[in-house]
Formats: C-alpha cells, structure tokens, sequence
C-alpha cells in the first residue's frame, strides 16, 4: 500500500486585519511555508470571490494541495460553502481542518503579544499535525427495511400506525389483548369535549382495517428482538384464539349457545361468554375463546357457527418479522389500589377506582351484572378521592397529571346522567392544567358538587345500609364532614403497564426511577437509548391522550430514518484495531447505548446503526486501539505532541483543556465572544463527550510537561451521551492515584461540569486551576 | 482461573486442528517465522502453538534495549561471521548457518524497524552503533509490534496450549500435541510441517538467589522458556548439537539482569574488590576487554575464588546523563532492574555495579546448543524445523539473528511442504499422549507422590552440585556427571509419581518433565567433551585444557528402541577464510 | 517478585472469564481469586517483566522487589501513553528519577 504524502494548503483568512492585528501573520507564514508536508501557506483578506475559488479547485485538481487547513473564524455555513464546491473538484469533505485562533483568545487584548505569538504559532503546528492524519471518508448506506413494529395497539400506537401506514410504510401491530382499543377502549367519555372515546377510535380503525399497509397480530407478544436498527428481526408469538381470522365474521350466533359465562375485564365490567368478541374493541373483528374456561367436551359453537370458523385445535405460533424500527406503546396500568389500605378498595364493592367508574358510566342504560347489582341511577352520594396511592411515598411519589381533569369530566357527565347527585371531591391540590381549568369551573357551576380540600383519614362501611361513612375535617371552614355514600371512586394513578415491564426485560431497555422507559426527556422523549427502538405514550410517562398521540408521532417521525429502505452512516463511526485488541470487552460494557456486538472470530465490534459515534468507547479502550474515524487516538495524539509546553513563558503553567462540543466547549467559546478577561494559559482541544478522553492521551500530555489536564463535560445526569461524564471521571480518579504513586500531583488532571453558557465559570475554573497549577510549580517533566 | 477438574479422562475433549504450517512457541523467532510464511504464501494456513500469549511471551517480555547484531555499512556478513567465531574461541560453529543468518539479519531488523520498532539513530537518520554490531533500541514495546504483525498476516494463534510432544508419522515429524492450560482439552495439530521456536532451556540449574521468598525466578533468562522445544524433538530421536557449549554469562548479582548493556554499552570494565581492571590485566593475552564471551563470564568468579570478590562493572565514571541513559536502557529491557538499584538507594556514579556469573542455560541464540539443523533449518527429523533459538550450531544470534532464524525457518518449511500430504490420525498415538499428559492431573492432588515443585528443586540442587552449577564455579568432572546421570535417570523414573492439583500445576509438571530429558542430554554432552575449550560454559577439572581431538561438534540423539542417549562427533568445516580466532 | 494487587482498586476486570493481567502473564500467575480480584498465584515464580502492571486498566498492580534483593519502600511506576512510555522511580531514600520515551514510531 503506497503511503500517502500529505499537501497541506494552509489558507489565513485575516478578515480584513482582525487576525493581523493581533499577531504577526507574516512572521507565522514564514515559518509555516517550511513545515513538513505544508505545500503552500498564504494569507487571504478576502475569502470569497470566485478568483479564490477557482485557484482553489485548481489547486486541488492539479493535486498540487490534496488538503486544506483553514486558520480563521468560520461559521459552519462557511465551512458548507466551502467544502461544497470543493467536493465538486473531488477533494473529500474530509480533507478540511479549521482552526480558529480566535477562538483560543488569540485576539485578546490583555494578552502579551509574544504569548499571543507563541500561542498562534503552537496552535497552528497542532493543526497541521492533525491535518496531516485526515483521511477521505464516504458516508455507508446500510439496506434497511420499510417496515416497523408497534408494541400495544393503544391509543398512540393505532394513530402511529395510522401516520405511518398513509406514508406508505409497512407496520405489524402487535397486541396481547384479542382486541385493540388499550385503556381509552375502556373510557366512557374523554375530555374535554365529553365524548364517546369508541367515535374517535372506530375512525381511525376504519382507516386501518382498509390500508394495505397494516397488519394486526392480536392475542401476540414479541419474545425476542435481534438485528441492528434498519434490520431487526422480531420475533413474535401468538397464543391460539381457536377461531379462524379469516373466516369469522362476528355474527354472534356462538353467544347465544355458549353454556359459559366469565368475568369481564373488569369487577364492575359486563360479563362475558367464554366465546367472545375482541375486548376491549371488537376489532380485528374474529372472537376469541377462553379455552381454559370451556367445559369439558362442550363444542356448542363449534357446531353452530355457520362460517365453520371455530377451530378448538389452534396451536399457539411463532413468526419472525424483519423490520426497521420498533415503536414501544404498551400504555399503563392503574396502580393497585388494594395497597392503599386506608381506602379500603377491595373489601367492599361500593368502592372502585376511576377506571371502574369509566365502566360503570358506560354501563347507563343497560342492565348489569355486576355483582354488587349497582344501578346509576341509585347512585346520589358519590364521593371522589384524589391522588390515591399519588404523591405519596408510600406508593407512587410523582402526579399522574391526568386524574384530576379525569375525575372532574366523570362528574360532568356523571351529572349529566343523574343529575339530583351530589358529588364531592376530596383532594390536596387541583391540578388542571392547561384549558382542562376549564372542566374545573364547569364543575364547580353545576350545583351540588362540592371540593373539600382534604382527604379522608378513613372509610367505614355500614354494613347495615351497604353505604360509606366518611369523616374528614375541611381546613377551609375549619369543621368536620360527615358523608354517608353510595359510591367512593379513587383516583388512581398511572404506573408503567404489565406490558412494559415484560417489554423492557425482553429487549433489554433500560428503565428510571419509576420503571418507565428511560429516556432523556427533553430534548430526546422518543429514546429508549437503544437505537432503532422508540417509546411514546404513556408507557414513557403519565400524560393524557391527545399527549399520548403527539408523543407516538414524534417517535414515528424519529423511526422514520430506519424505514427508508436504507439506514445512512455517517463515516466518523469507530474502529477497533483487531491485531491490538486483546478482547478485554471493557467497550462493550461500558458503551452506553450498548453498541457493542462479537464479530466472528469473538471480537467486540460496533454495530454502525446502532453507534451513537459518541466515542465513549475510545475513551474506556485500555489499550487505546479503538478509534473514531476522523477523530483517532493518533490525530489527537500528534497535536498535543504538537504543543509548546512553554509558550507561556517560565513561570506561567500551560494547561490542555479537553472540552466536550455539546456543553463545555461552546461555555469556552462563550467567554471568548462576551470579551471575558480569558486567560491565555490554556490549549484548547474539543472532543465529542468528555467520555471520549482516554488516559493515554491524558498519559502523553502529562509526561510531555504540559502543567495541567483540564477535562470538561455536561454534568451526570445531562450528558448528552447518558454516562461519558460519569465514565470519564471513574477513568481520571484512577490516573490520579497513580500520579500519586508516581510522586506528581494527583491535581494536575482536573474534572469540572460546564454546562453551555457557563462562559463566567470556565473562566473561574481557569482562573483557580492556574492559580493550583502555579502553588504546584512546573510539571517536573517540563524540560 | 483453572476449570473444574475431570476425574475421567474420557470426559476431556479433545480437539483435532489441520493446518499447513505449525508453529510451536509464538516468540520472536515463531512470530517472524509466521510472518514470513504468510508473506510467502498469504493462502497457507499458519497456527501458532503458543503456551502463554504472544503479546507478551518469551524472552522479549518486558522488552529489549539493543539488537546485538546488525551489520554497519562497510561490514558484511563474512565479517559478522568471523567476529562470531572469535567469540567462541574459533568455534567450532556452523559456519554455514551463520553466513545464511547473516545475510538475513539486517532485512529482519529492517523489518522491525518498518513496523514501529523506534531504532535510536543518529544525526543522519542512521542507526548508533554502541558496540562493533550493536545497535540500540526502545524496544519496551517489540512483542507486542512483533505479535501484532502476526495477526494482521493472518496467523492462528492459540494461545495458553502447552505442546507436550510432537505428533509422529514414522520418523517424520506431522504434528504436535499438548493441551489447554485455561480450557483443559487436549489438542491435536496436524500439520505439514512444523517449526519449533520454543527458546532455550531455563531452570536446569539452582539460581543462587532461589529460596523460600520469591526470588526463585531471579534469572536473567525467561524462566519460562524450560527447553520443551528441545525435549519433545530429544524424546522422537531427533539429533541435538552442542549442548555442552552452555550459556553462562557475568550478570549483575543477585538480580541476574543483563550486564553487555553497561560494559559494552557504557564501557564499564570490569573490576575487582581491588579496583583492578581483570580482563586487561589478567586476559590481555586473549583480547583483554574484547576477549571472548565466556572469558568475560567467568572471570569474576575467578576473581572470587582467587579471594579478590566482590567483582563490578565500573560505572562510576559514568556522568549523570549518561547513568541516566544507562538506566533507560535497562527499563526497556529488565526494568526491574533499576527498582532493584532504586531499593538499594544505589547512585551507580558512586557506587558500580555488582556483577557475578549466572546459573547456566541452554541456550541456542547465544551459543551454538541446539537441534542440528540443514541450512534450510530442518532437522534431523523430516517434517520438523528449527528456528530461533531453538536452531543449533551457530552462536551469537540474539535477537536480530533470531528474528532472522524465523525467516529462514519459515522459507523452508513453506517450499517443504509444497509437497506433503497429511497422513491419517494415529489415533494410538493420541491418545497414548492424552494419557501421559493428563496423568499427573488425573492422579489429583491427594495423591501420595512427588510435586512439580519437588522434582523441579531436586533436579536443580542435583544439576548445580554435579554438573557445573554456580555453587562449583561451573566446574565439573567425569565422577560427578555420572553421579549426575544416574540420579537423572531415577527422577525420570519417578517422574510417574508426579500430580498436579490444577491445570497451572499440570503444565508446571511437564516443565519438569521437560527439564530432566534436556538436563540428561546436557549431562551426556558435558561428559562426552573431555577438555575444556569454553571456560565457564563448559569447565571439566578433570581435562582443564583444551584437545585438538575435540576440535569439532558433539552431537548426541536419543535411541528409540534403548530410549539411552548416544553421544558421537561431526566434523567442523571452515568456510569463511581467515584467522578462526581473530575477528 | 509478588506483583502487588490494590484489592479497592481492582475490579476483577468485571469479573471476566481472563482478567487482562491473567491473559499476559507470560508465566501463567495471575488469576482471579474467589473474592473476584486478581493475585498473583506464585510470587516467587514471577520473571518482573511489569506487563502485568502496565496492563492493568485502572492501575490496581505494583511492582516489588523481592525483600532478598532489595529493601522495602521504592518503586517503579510505569504510565502508557499512545505511543510512548513514562517511567517514575523513587528510592527507598524517596529520590525521584523520571524516565520518558517513545516506544513506538509510525509504521512505513
């Protein structure tokens, strides 16, 4: 393999006399013009005409200069127009390097000129060392499925499906329930406008049932996930519903001659058969038996269906789906309301959960079966309790958000259907937020509905009258309530489903505090930090529905990127040098985005669609073979080979700032553009995560006498890559133990946090370590 | 962390390799052999056998701080010949070895250097000399360069296999065999031709520091290289040469580490308790300070017999920056050495440094002890060839020379066995092996028997006291060997009593076993040669002079039908003109 | 020669199969011990050739000479860099000796 020659065309863009003003640009191209593999070095004052361009793509054509190191304050804009034209006349995007002397406090006045000097001139020997490492790079296309998977057909993931499936991409709905629907299916009415949950679901069913695109798997869990994002391959399985799919068309005649009644969802639900339509919503529409419900040798729907679509022999089957993305909606659960024993939920009938009474409302005008035969209209004394099992450490510690405009929608329409109730809210706080403060006055005008701002201690039940007997002390009028219900609903809250639970152990996703999916909630809700693998809905948080449906959009939106038949890498991901690695697997584990997969011959290796290219892994490496393209161990190590430890001059300590782009190094950038008083004692390098740091590069800049290792990244629970701050410092304690050991002071490698306009603090930071640095005394390897 | 131990030996898997090309230890020479092979034919199947793990095994462990051998411009290969031959005394040596590996040599350094390895050069960009050939280095990273270049060519390795014994197709060597020292299986590798690089023969001798607190190991030579490579070759009937010329050389007291560095690097002379400068005063008739090698070793425990101990090497003319320099040196090749001076609160510009004679070695790249080889480098088995250290006949190879060895080695192999075509398995013999190795395993550790341990300090003491040990200055004679001969054979007898409680020990118990068949043919040769040519590599004070009649190589090859030693000459042919004792 | 192992500072390599001081031993004497920590099996087996001490990710193992060679309190601490080494000394009277070169060049 021929080894390259590099031809390094350094162009100065002085600006207009900005840079010139500062240093001595003449003094500087003198020296640089010699530098090895340096072709030419010229100043340019104004950068762009076409002239320019042209001697560019000339030079560049003519291989006269076979790369670029641009030394001035370019936006990225710039840097755009520039590698544009210039990829044109085949010279790769890859092959720039920008330096910006600016940046580093070149133009500060308060420095010293001949420190300013010493600083450029250093500056730009690192530069030129670094661009004589570039290498072009292409960008890979990885094939890619169209298609993605959606766990739980809930509310959120049937308007994904729906979005996703009108953009022409393929979905398989994956369901454990014989019908889809979630929780809303449940719903007697949502707010704000009151109405039947069932309209706005059967619409978009509608467009389900007839769109191509989509694909129900009812009654079916995902077992297994392998593959990378853009080629997953789910596996699926799916338990028997002893009726034929295709044949059924939910006639019905089976219900009328099944001998087996069992319960609903629900204790206040309708009872079913044990043949029964899909619940909660009766589409796909085939029934589904209860098989471990039949009496023995009973096949009475067998015989009558008249479409011959009842098969009791249906075993249970596996398939493997090959998909592009996968969207987690496996919704909520109500917090086991039993637990909060003071209510006595379980012990008498008279006392349900709001999710009972969304069935109990949907049960006007039928007959029920309901054990405790309650009829609606008997029903004059309800009481509701809020924040049940919320807000309480003892049982869910955060707000589910939703109960309070719950409740009060289930007492408008409640009011609706038995207007002489009376209602009365037992709560700590209203929390409607938003227009929902708009269900709060209507409530409040209907008369007879009464808000006590405290809730009951106890909950007594007259055995005698089958009602409630409720005590609590009202702070507001200061005097004790006393209430005989007929009803006490409680408000509980949402905690992560079954659903999820069993989901997160399959794909192995990681989870917070609360057991939702952990994801980095501001700026990346649709994470599930495993790539390819998005959440939305209330299986990330509590939220409400119309929440619930922007949430599954924004995760479609992101999944889409792995549905386009081709999954794009760009080519700054990392390598491992095989003939080094000795397959300790420390990238492997501490990779946090779990990247990491075994090549063939047992070497851990990154699985470009699922790689963050954070480059956390070519920090932990302790052999420090991994590396990222365009950003390797040994570009970073030929510029800090590159640095003047003594530009400073005797007795000022010299620092190397290893600054993370997302936060610390933009705070950097800051205090330069505000003007602050920066000192010029430090060397700035930016790095993609702090994680990305690796001791040996820590190691080369401390035995080549540089004072001070400065590295800085976003705080632990910010960064942007989950734990780079965390590992990095892990990693850095460590050397200082041995710096210790090795008799040099353990300060002089330094962790701070610098969040983005921390541009005052970078400067304190800088200001007390050169103070540290200089009680220290030089490096004792400083020659 | 060693497996749960099977108590049945049926229930030891065994694993079946083919490979065109095996190679049998991963060191220096065996990784430049798996290179050259590789380049020669990038198809060929290349396995390295290797009983630790190539990044760090073998004698280059901790590193290197010279190549003693490279030829400057205006020398050539006859001239690196000559100066070797003067260095042992005229020889004899194989002075057709020596040419071939000569004129390799510079190629295979050039090698290193082209891979990473940084060669200290002068202003010009040429490599410093320090020496007439020796060249100095920052070699604290050479294994992993040389084993990383292994990789990439595409070589197998299997590292943590112990090779116990070679597989056999009649006379002709198709294999070896051995077992996993981590996974405990048994390993069978078929191969066309196979390349034995083990190194030398360490731990044949009691070490004078060795006792009961940790400093057993105080070798100056990898105490981990025991001689297998010569053993497995010895117990097939392979022919071995010069076993006699054994390596002892002056190392610094106690801690046993490389001396050439501050007396050739850093002209320090060498000095008594009287501050006389020994090799001017007492061998000016042989060289004085460019006397021969074993010269140089021997002549501080002359020194000591003769009452002038201690002995040093005068360093105290050194300036700072140069003791410095000298220190550098030594962390790229034995850095416990500077520790060792460091705990004596030792300034060497004040106080020299001690030096004494070590234990004897075996050890092919220094001396000419090793399998008789054909200039293609097979040995008197066909099918089996010897590379590095693990070559007889030709001295002074070191590291540059071994490197080259590897090159050699591996040319032949690869045009050998263009034409080979695997026999079929023999199953007898495997798992005949299968039982001999895991025996001592399989016995367990409550078995009423001997330890590896045991029978290593017994074969030691039994060596050191009468066959030329430190403790008898090196010194030996006819009763003595015999006694030693016949004490040998009763161990090898015992050697069915061995058991080892773990898989680490089990390989500990083939390092002895290994041992005493390389100690019993070092026994025969020391005897056969009656007079004494290289004082201190081989000093029999019952013939302290030399014989012209021995003026020539002795060689010995196991009997199979007997399983006796036979010991036997082979004439030395001179090839490059000139005076054989001059450089 | 004991190599040394920090037993805080060791993690047992996350209690992998090999630890990294187990796989380089050139002598077979490192292993993980029941506490899942490294140590040396063999003290006075081992060659000091250090690869044991420069491999060690989190730097838990130190080099000592024997207290038959040498006295008690120096040390010698070696640091890897990318291309390069770093060597500390200190005698047992604690003077200092710093040691830094390349050990490694650009491959043609």
């Amino acid at each position: 393999m021929d080894k390259i020659i590099p031809k390094i065309g350094i162009i100065i863009w002085n600006q207009g006399g900005r840079l010139s003003q500062a240093i001595n640009l003449d003094a500087l191209v003198k020296k640089f013009t010699k530098a090895k593999n340096v072709a030419c070095c010229e100043i340019v004052e104004e950068l762009w005409t076409t002239a320019f361009f042209d001697s560019l793509k000339n030079s560049a054509e003519n291989k006269q200069v076979d790369r670029f190191l641009w030394i001035g304050r370019f936006t990225p804009y710039q840097m755009k127009y520039i590698k544009g034209p210039l990829a044109a006349a085949g010279l790769n995007p890859y092959l720039h390097e920008w330096m910006d002397l600016e940046d580093q406090g070149i133009c500060l006045k308060e420095t010293e000129p001949e420190i300013r000097a010493a600083k450029a001139a250093t500056l730009i020997q690192m530069a030129i060392a670094r661009t004589r490492l570039l290498e072009p790079l292409e960008p890979m296309e990885l094939p890619a499925s169209d298609a993605i998977l959606i766990i739980g057909a809930g509310i959120a993931g049937l308007h994904a499906a729906e979005s996703l499936s009108a953009l022409g991409k393929r979905v398989y709905l994956v369901e454990k329930e014989s019908g889809v629907g979630g929780k809303v299916a449940l719903l007697s009415r949502f707010y704000p406008r009151i109405c039947d949950p069932h309209c706005g679901l059967e619409f978009t069913l509608q467009k389900l049932g007839e769109s191509d695109h989509v694909e129900f798997h009812t009654l079916s869990k995902v077992q297994a996930l392998s593959g990378s994002p853009g080629n997953f391959m789910a596996t699926v399985i799916k338990t028997p519903r002893f009726v034929s799919e295709t044949k059924c068309n939910a006639c019905g005649e089976c219900l009328a001659v099944c001998p087996k009644e069992i319960p609903g969802l629900y204790p206040v639900s309708d009872n079913l058969k044990a043949i029964h339509p899909p619940i909660p919503m009766p589409f796909p529409p085939a029934f589904a038996i209860e098989r471990e419900h039949c009496p023995p040798e009973c096949r009475e729907c067998e015989k009558i269906c008249p479409a011959k679509a009842v098969d009791l022999n249906q075993m249970p089957s596996e398939e493997q789906i090959p998909i592009g993305a996968v969207l987690i909606t496996t919704g909520w659960d109500l917090y086991p309301l039993s637990a909060v024993e003071e209510y006595g939920y379980g012990r008498f009938d008279n006392i349900i959960s709001n999710l009972e009474m969304e069935q109990l409302l949907s049960s006007h005008g039928r007959r029920l079966t309901h054990p405790a035969k309650l009829s609606l209209s008997d029903l004059k004394e309800v009481g509701f309790i809020q924040c049940a099992g919320s807000r309480d450490e003892r049982h869910l510690p955060y707000c589910s958000s939703v109960c309070c405009s719950a409740t009060l929608k289930q007492i408008l329409y409640f009011k609706e259907l038995v207007p002489d109730a009376s209602c009365y809210v037992f709560y700590q706080h209203i929390r409607t937020s938003g227009f929902d403060e708009d269900l709060y006055r209507k409530a409040r005008e209907l008369g007879n509905v009464t808000f006590v701002r405290e809730r009951p201690a106890k909950v007594e039940h007259d055995n005698h009258q089958g009602k409630l007997n409720i005590t609590v002390l009202d702070p507001l009028l200061d005097k004790k309530i006393h209430l005989n219900l007929d009803l006490l609903v409680l408000a509980g809250g949402m905690c992560p489903s079954g659903g999820s639970k069993e989901t997160a152990q399959i794909l192995n996703l990681p989870q917070n505090q609360y057991q939702f999916f952990e994801s980095h909630l501001q700026c990346h809700p649709e994470e599930s930090q495993r790539t390819g693998i998005y959440v939305g809905g209330s299986c990330r948080e509590p939220m409400n529905v119309s929440q619930s449906i922007d949430s599954s959009h924004r995760s479609a939106m992101q999944a889409l990127k792995y549905l386009e038949g081709t999954v794009r890498i760009e080519p700054t991901y990392p390598v491992v040098n095989k003939t080094k690695c000795d397959q300790c697997k420390r990238c492997m584990e501490e990779c946090p985005f779990s990247s990491f997969v075994f090549d063939e011959k047992g070497f851990p290796t990154p699985d470009l669609a699922r790689c963050r290219q954070c480059g956390n892994c070519m920090g932990i490496c302790p052999l420090a073979v991994i590396s990222l393209n365009n950003n390797t161990i040994k570009q970073l190590a030929v510029q800090i080979e590159a640095v003047n430890a003594s530009f400073m001059g005797k007795n000022e300590p010299v620092i190397l700032a290893l600054l993370c782009e997302n936060d610390a190094h933009k705070a950097a950038r800051a205090a330069v553009d505000q003007g602050l008083p920066v000192p010029p004692n430090a060397i700035v390098i930016k790095v993609s995560c702090a994680g990305s740091v690796n001791n040996a590069i820590v190691a080369d800049a401390l035995s080549l006498g540089i004072d001070g290792i400065l590295i800085a990244g976003c705080k632990d629970d910010q960064c942007h890559y989950i734990k780079g701050s965390q590992l990095v410092q892990k990693r850095s304690g460590d050397l200082s133990d041995k710096l210790k050991t090795m008799m040099i002071e353990p300060e002089r490698v330094r962790f701070v946090n610098l969040e983005i306009r921390d541009a005052h603090k970078y400067v304190d930071v800088l200001n007390t370590y050169i103070k540290d640095l200089k009680g220290m005394g030089p490096n004792p390897f400083k020659i | 962390m060693s497996k749960e131990q099977p108590l049945d030996i049926h229930a030891i898997p065994t694993e079946v390799i083919e490979t065109d090309l095996l190679i049998v230890g991963g060191g220096n020479a065996g990784c430049f052999a798996a290179i050259e092979a590789k380049k020669l034919k990038s198809e060929l199947k290349v396995v390295i056998m290797e009983k630790a793990h190539i990044s760090r095994s073998g004698a280059t462990a901790a590193g290197m701080d010279a190549i003693n051998t490279y030829i400057p411009p205006g020398k050539t290969p006859e001239d690196l010949v000559r100066w070797s031959r003067s260095q042992v005394g005229g020889g004899p040596l194989r002075e057709d070895l020596a040419l071939s590996n000569a004129q390799t040599l510079n190629g295979a350094v050039d090698d290193l250097a082209s891979w990473g390895l940084p060669i200290i050069r002068d202003e010009n960009g040429e490599p410093q000399y320090r020496g007439g050939w020796d060249i100095s280095i920052h070699g604290e990273q050479l294994k992993p360069i040389m084993a990383e270049k292994a990789m990439e060519m595409g070589a197998e390795v299997y590292n943590r296999v112990v090779a116990t014994n070679l597989l056999m197709d009649g006379d002709t060597c198709v294999g070896a065999m051995g077992f996993g020292v981590r996974d405990g299986k048994f390993y069978v590798f078929r191969a066309k031709a196979v390349i034995v690089s083990t190194g030398g023969a360490c731990g044949l001798y009691k070490s004078y520091t060795s006792d009961a607190t940790n400093s057993h190991h105080q070798t100056w030579m990898c105490p981990f290289n025991v001689g297998s490579g010569y053993a497995i070759g010895i117990r097939k009937g392979a022919e071995m040469t010069s076993f006699e010329q054994r390596w002892v050389a002056t190392r610094t007291k106690d801690h046993c580490g490389p001396v050439d560095t501050i007396s050739v690097g850093y002209k320090s002379n060498i000095i008594n308790a009287k501050g006389e400068r020994i090799l001017e005063k007492h061998y000016a008739h042989l060289g004085g300070d460019k006397a021969p090698r074993y010269i140089r070793a021997n002549a501080p425990m002359e020194e000591w017999l003769e009452g002038r101990g201690p002995t040093f090497a005068d360093t105290t003319h050194l300036s700072p920056e140069e003791a410095k320099e000298l220190k550098t040196d030594y962390l790229n090749e034995r850095p416990s050495f500077v520790l060792f001076l460091a705990s004596r609160g030792q300034d060497i510009t004040k106080d020299p440094i001690e030096i004494y004679g070590s234990d004897p070695y075996v050890v092919g790249g220094h001396t000419g002890s090793g399998y008789w080889v054909e200039v293609n480098r097979m040995t008197t088995l066909p099918g089996l060839f010897g590379a590095g250290e693990s070559a007889g006949g030709n001295p002074n190879k070191f590291v540059g020379g071994c490197a080259a060895e590897g090159k050699l080695a591996a040319r032949g192999a690869v045009e050998y066995l263009g034409s080979v075509s695997l026999p079929d398995l023999d199953l007898q013999q495997v798992e005949q092996e299968k039982e001999r190795v895991f025996a001592p395993l399989l016995r367990g550790a409550e078995f009423d028997g001997v330890s590896p341990l045991e029978m290593e300090e017994r074969m030691q003491r039994l060596m050191d006291e009468y066959a030329g040990g430190t403790s008898q200055f090196y010194r030996t004679n006819e009763e003595r060997l015999d006694y030693a001969l016949k004490h040998l054979k009763m161990l090898q007898d015992q050697v069915k009593l061995l058991y080892a409680k773990d898989l680490h020990d089990l390989m500990s118990a083939h390092e002895a076993i290994d041992r005493l068949d390389v100690a019993e043919v070092l026994t025969h040769h020391l005897k056969f040669r009656r007079e004494t040519r290289w004082k201190g590599w081989q000093t029999r004070s019952d013939y302290p002079d030399m014989d012209p009649k021995f003026d020539c190589f002795v060689e010995s090859k196991r009997n199979k039908e007997t399983g006796e030693i036979e010991t036997f000459t082979r004439p030395y042919e001179q090839i490059v003109p000139g005076d054989r004792y001059q450089p | 020669m004991p190599p040394r192992v920090d037993k805080e500072k060791c993690d047992g390599c996350k209690a992998e199969e090999e630890t990294l001081c187990e796989q380089v031993c050139p002598g077979d004497l490192m292993t993980l011990g029941e506490n899942k920590k490294a140590y040396c099996r063999q003290p006075r087996d081992c060659w000091d050739c250090m690869s044991c001490t420069k491999i060690c990710p989190v730097g838990a193992i130190e080099t000592r000479m024997p207290y038959q060679l040498g006295y008690h309190g120096a040390k010698l601490i070696p640091m890897m860099g990318t291309d390069n080494i770093t060597w500390t000394c200190v005698d047992i009277h604690g003077n200092v000796e710093r040691f830094r070169y390349k050990n490694r060049v650009e491959p043609e």
